[in-house]
C-alpha cells in the first residue's frame, strides 16, 4: 500500500512540470506581452522593446521558463503587475469560493444521481426507468447559462427567496453563504446527475447480473441489504472516475456559472488574468489547479483501491 | 415639505403604492419647487448598492495605467479632482477654488481650496498635486497613464496653495479636462502612495467623500463614508456597496430582486432597458455623451486610396438598420465625431446621405474591382457589427473581408497602420481639441487614416488656442465637412450611457463619460 502511493506520488511532479511548460508555451503564444500591457496603446515600439528588455522578456522561453521555476521551488510564485496581489493571496482568496461551490454541487448531483440510478437498474426497462432516462437525457440538453437564468428569474425575481447574485462569506454569515451557493450549486448538480446516474446506472444492472447477487438473494437477505451493501460498491468504480474528473473541472473553477452568479471563484481570476495579460497570476493560477486535479485523481486512484482489493494486491 | 413626509409614510406603510402617485409627484415637483424650495427633502443616511459591469484591478496609476468605467465609479467616490463638471458640461471649482490661465493657454494657475485632509491625514495641498503629476511622469515608473499627461511639460508647487500646470500646446479648457474621475487627474495621498508601497493598489487614499471599509476581489467593495470631507454636508449615504456583476441578464436580476439599487447597463440591453421604462418603481438613466464609435479609413492602401470607393462606403450605410440590427434601435446613428452631449452642434456637418444607388454607381465608377480586410473584435458584437457591414457593402457591389482579432491587438495594429479599415472610439472628453486633434492632426501618431490636409490642419491648430466657442465651433463643424467629404473616417453610432435605477434614487448627475457619480446621491 505504502509503495502504491509512493509511486503514485512521484507521478505527481512529471504532471505539474509538464503543465506549467505547457502553460507557459500557450501564454507566450497569446499576441501581446506584459511590457506592452503595463505601456499600453500608445507606447512607441522603442520604449516597448525596452521595457522588455528591463523585465527580461526578451529572454529566450526556457530561460524565463527556468527563472519562473527557480521562484516557485522557492515558494516565490510571483505577484501580478497589475493588482499587485501576490499569487497566494489572489489564490488564497478565491479558492474557498470554488471549492465550496464544488463540494455543493457534486453533492447534491450525488445526492440525486445515487439514488435515482439504483431506482432504475431495480427496475431496468420499466416506465419509471425510461422515463428517468429521458428526463436525464432532456437535462444533458440544457445548456447551464439557460438553467441558471431560469433559476434566477423563478427564485430570486418572482419568489425573492434567494439571492440572485453574490457571495457571503461563510464566517460572516453562515446561513447567508449557504443561501448564496444554493442557485449556482444547483444549476452545476443539474448538469451532473444525468452523467453520474446514468453511469452508475449501467453498471449497477451488470453487477445485479452476478451470480454472487443470486447467491445473496437465495440467502434471503433483504433487497435494500443486497443493493446497498452487496451491489453498490462494485458498481462505483465508473462513478467514482467520473466523479473524481468533475471535481478536477470544478477546482478550476466554473466561468459561466461563476459569472452569471457573480461569484469570486476561481474561473473568472483565470479568465480576467488572460484578458489582462496578467501572466504571473494565470501561471500561479493554473500551477494550482493541474496540482488540485493531479490530487483529486491520486484520490481517486486510492478509492479504487479501497473499492477493488485487486487493485490493492497488484493483480489487476 | 409636509406632503412629502406625508407621502412617503404612506408609502411606507403600504397605503398607496409608489407607481399610483408618480404623476402627483410630477405635478408636484413644479409648484413645490417654487413655493418651498427642493420639494424633497434629501434625506440623510442609508446604504446605496450598485451593479457595475467589470471588477476593479486597482488605483495605482503606476499599476492599472488607466482606469476603466467600473474604476472611474469608484474613483469618483474615494477621490476628488480639482475640478468637476456641472450640469452644463463646464468646469465648476472643487479642490481648486479659482483658475487664471495665461494669454497664450500654455500656463494655468490654480487656487486650491484649503483645510482639505486626505482621508489618511495628510493635508491636501499644491505639492500633494506635484507630486501625483510627477509621480504619472516620471519615465522610470514607465506609467501608461504618462501618455494622457505628456502635454503637461510640468505641474509646480508655487505655495502651498498655489499650482502651476505648463503646457507644451495651448489648452483652452483644461479645467475641464482635468474634471474626469481618472487615473491622471484623482489626486491620490503620496503619504499612502510610499507607506503600502505595493498594497496602495488595492488600498487607495483620496480626499473624496468616501472611504474603502473593506474590498473582496471579484464580489464587493464597500465604502463608508468620510466624516471629515471638506464638504460632508452634501453628502448624504452612509454606505455605498460596489459590485461587479459580469453578466448583463443576472445584473438586472439583481436590481429587481432588490439585491441592487442601481445598475450600469448598454445598449446591448434594449429589453432590459425597455423592461424598467415600463416600470414604475425604476428609472432609467440616459447620458448622450460627447463621442461616437468611429472607423478610420487606411487611406494609403487600394482601393481605399480612392475618394470614391471611400465615400461609396459611406453613402452604403443605412445606419437606423444597423441600429435595428445590433441593438434593437436603440443604438443612436451618428453623422459627425461629436455627438449630441457635445457643444459643438453643427448646422451642416457636411455627412454624405444614405444612398445605395449612388453608391453603387460610384464603385462602378471606379472600374475595378473593390476588395479589402476590416478588423472587428473577436466577440460576438464585433461578429454582429462585420456582418451587417459586410451585407449593406455587398449591396453596392464591395466585397469586405472580416478580420476577427483579439480586443487588445487593435490599438498596435492601429498604431502600425496594420490594416484596412479598423474600429476606434472617439471617448467622451470634456474638451473636443484632444480627441480630434489626436485622430486627424496630420503629423499625430495616431492619425490613422494616414491622411494629409494642410487645411485640416490648420483648422484643428486654431480651435486649440481659441477661446471663443462659437468661433471654435464654427472649426470644429469645418473639420467634419472636410472629413465627411473626402470620407477618411465614418462615424457609426454616437456614445450612449445607460443606468438603470430603483426609483427612489435620487441625486445622480449626468453621466459624462458613462461614469455613474453616486456621491452625492440620496435614497427618497
Amino acid at each position: 500500500m505504502i509503495r502504491f502511493v509512493g509511486r503514485r506520488l512521484l507521478h505527481l511532479l512529471p504532471v505539474l512540470l509538464a503543465v506549467s511548460l505547457f502553460t507557459f508555451l500557450i501564454a507566450s503564444l497569446l499576441p501581446g506581452d506584459l511590457a506592452s500591457t503595463i505601456l499600453g496603446d500608445q507606447a512607441t515600439p522603442e520604449k516597448v522593446a525596452a521595457l522588455r528588455a528591463q523585465m527580461g522578456l526578451d529572454l529566450p522561453l526556457w530561460q524565463r521558463f527556468l527563472h519562473w521555476l527557480w521562484g516557485v521551488l522557492h515558494g516565490d510564485l510571483g505577484r501580478s503587475f497589475r493588482t499587485g496581489e501576490t499569487v497566494l493571496s489572489a489564490v488564497a482568496d478565491r479558492l474557498p469560493v470554488s471549492l465550496e461551490l464544488m463540494v455543493m454541487a457534486e453533492g447534491l448531483g450525488l445526492l440525486i444521481g445515487i439514488p435515482l440510478a439504483i431506482l432504475c437498474a431495480v427496475k431496468q426497462g420499466s416506465g419509471v426507468d425510461r422515463f428517468l432516462t429521458g428526463l436525464a437525457f432532456g437535462k444533458l440538453s440544457l445548456p447551464p447559462f439557460m438553467v441558471a437564468i431560469l433559476l434566477i428569474y423563478l427564485f430570486a425575481v418572482q419568489l425573492g427567496w434567494l439571492p440572485a447574485t453574490g457571495w457571503v462569506p461563510f464566517a460572516e454569515d453562515p446561513i447567508g453563504n449557504l443561501r448564496s451557493f444554493v442557485l449556482p450549486a444547483v444549476t452545476l448538480a443539474f448538469a451532473e446527475w444525468p452523467v453520474l446516474m446514468r453511469v452508475l446506472r449501467s453498471d449497477m444492472i451488470a453487477t445485479l447480473q452476478e451470480d454472487y447477487i443470486a447467491m445473496a438473494k437465495a440467502k434471503g437477505l433483504t433487497p435494500a441489504r443486497i443493493l446497498l451493501v452487496h451491489a453498490l460498491k462494485p458498481s462505483s468504480l465508473t462513478l467514482v472516475t467520473v466523479t473524481g474528473i468533475n471535481i478536477g473541472r470544478l477546482i478550476g473553477g466554473t466561468l459561466i456559472v461563476e459569472t452569471i452568479f457573480a461569484l469570486p471563484g476561481i474561473g473568472r481570476l483565470l479568465v480576467g488574468a488572460i484578458y489582462a495579460r496578467d501572466f504571473i497570476i494565470l501561471q500561479g493560477v493554473v500551477l494550482f489547479v493541474a496540482a488540485g486535479f493531479v490530487i483529486v485523481n491520486f484520490i481517486v486512484d486510492m478509492l479504487y483501491a479501497v473499492l477493488d482489493p485487486r487493485i490493492r494486491h497488484g493483480r489487476a | 415639505m409636509m406632503k412629502s413626509m406625508i407621502r412617503s409614510a404612506m408609502i411606507r406603510s403600504g397605503v398607496i403604492r409608489p407607481g399610483v402617485i408618480r404623476s402627483a409627484t410630477l405635478a408636484c415637483a413644479a409648484v413645490c419647487m417654487a413655493l418651498a424650495g427642493p420639494a424633497l427633502a434629501q434625506k440623510k443616511g442609508g446604504t446605496l448598492t450598485v451593479g457595475l459591469e467589470l471588477d476593479i484591478p486597482g488605483f495605482d496609476p503606476l499599476k492599472v495605467g488607466v482606469y476603466d468605467t467600473s474604476a472611474n465609479v469608484a474613483a469618483a467616490l474615494i477621490f476628488d479632482n480639482l475640478a468637476t463638471l456641472g450640469d452644463d458640461g463646464k468646469a465648476k471649482p472643487k479642490l481648486a477654488e479659482s483658475w487664471t490661465h495665461s494669454d497664450d493657454y500654455k500656463t494655468w494657475t490654480f487656487k486650491l481650496r484649503p483645510n482639505v485632509k486626505f482621508q489618511d491625514g495628510t493635508p491636501f495641498n499644491a505639492q500633494a498635486v506635484a507630486w501625483n503629476y510627477a509621480r504619472q511622469k516620471d519615465p522610470k515608473n514607465n506609467c501608461r497613464c504618462a501618455f494622457y499627461v505628456a502635454n503637461f511639460l510640468s505641474v509646480e508647487a508655487k505655495d502651498d496653495l498655489t499650482v502651476v500646470y505648463n503646457l507644451k500646446d495651448p489648452a483652452v479648457d483644461l479645467p475641464a479636462l482635468l474634471t474626469r474621475p481618472d487615473q491622471n487627474s484623482s489626486m491620490q495621498s503620496p503619504t499612502a502612495v510610499q507607506a503600502k508601497g505595493d498594497d496602495y493598489n488595492r488600498n487607495p487614499v483620496g480626499t473624496g467623500p468616501f472611504m474603502v471599509k473593506s474590498w473582496t476581489a471579484g464580489d464587493r467593495m464597500v465604502l463608508e463614508r468620510n466624516p471629515n470631507y471638506w464638504n460632508k454636508d452634501a453628502i448624504k449615504l452612509d454606505r455605498i456597496v460596489l459590485r461587479p456583476l459580469p453578466d448583463s441578464q443576472s445584473r438586472f436580476a439583481s436590481l429587481q430582486s432588490g439585491e441592487t439599487d442601481v445598475v450600469w447597463a448598454d445598449e446591448f440591453e434594449a429589453d432590459n432597458i425597455a423592461k424598467a421604462r415600463k416600470d414604475a418603481s425604476k428609472q432609467v438613466l440616459v447620458y448622450a455623451g460627447s463621442g461616437a464609435a468611429v472607423n478610420a479609413i487606411n487611406t494609403k492602401v487600394p482601393p481605399l486610396d480612392d475618394v470614391r470607393v471611400r465615400q461609396a462606403l459611406v453613402m452604403a450605410l443605412d445606419r437606423p438598420l444597423m441600429s435595428q440590427a445590433i441593438t434593437n434601435g436603440l443604438a443612436r446613428p451618428a453623422s459627425n465625431p461629436y455627438g449630441d452631449g457635445s457643444w459643438v452642434k453643427c448646422k451642416d456637418d457636411g455627412a454624405l446621405p444614405f444612398d445605395a444607388v449612388k453608391a453603387a454607381a460610384l464603385i462602378k465608377d471606379y472600374g475595378k474591382p473593390v476588395k479589402f480586410k476590416m478588423l472587428f473584435t473577436a466577440t460576438p458584437r464585433g461578429r454582429a457589427n462585420g456582418q451587417v457591414l459586410q451585407q449593406l457593402w455587398k449591396k453596392i457591389g464591395v466585397d469586405m473581408e472580416i478580420e476577427q482579432v483579439d480586443q487588445a491587438t487593435i490599438p498596435p495594429r492601429a498604431f502600425q497602420r496594420k490594416f484596412d479599415i479598423t474600429p476606434w472610439r472617439i471617448v467622451d472628453f470634456p474638451d473636443p481639441d484632444v480627441q480630434m486633434f489626436a485622430n486627424f492632426y496630420s503629423k499625430s501618431p495616431l492619425n490613422l487614416a494616414n491622411y494629409t490636409n494642410p487645411e485640416l490642419d490648420k483648422l484643428l491648430e486654431h480651435a486649440r488656442v481659441t477661446a471663443d466657442e462659437a468661433k471654435r465651433i464654427d472649426d470644429y463643424c469645418a473639420v467634419s465637412r472636410l472629413i465627411n467629404h473626402e470620407a477618411t473616417w465614418f462615424w457609426t453610432f454616437q456614445n450612449t450611457y445607460y443606468a438603470i435605477a430603483k426609483a427612489k434614487v435620487k441625486g445622480i448627475p449626468k453621466m459624462f463619460g458613462g461614469i455613474i457619480d453616486v456621491s452625492h446621491a440620496w435614497l427618497q
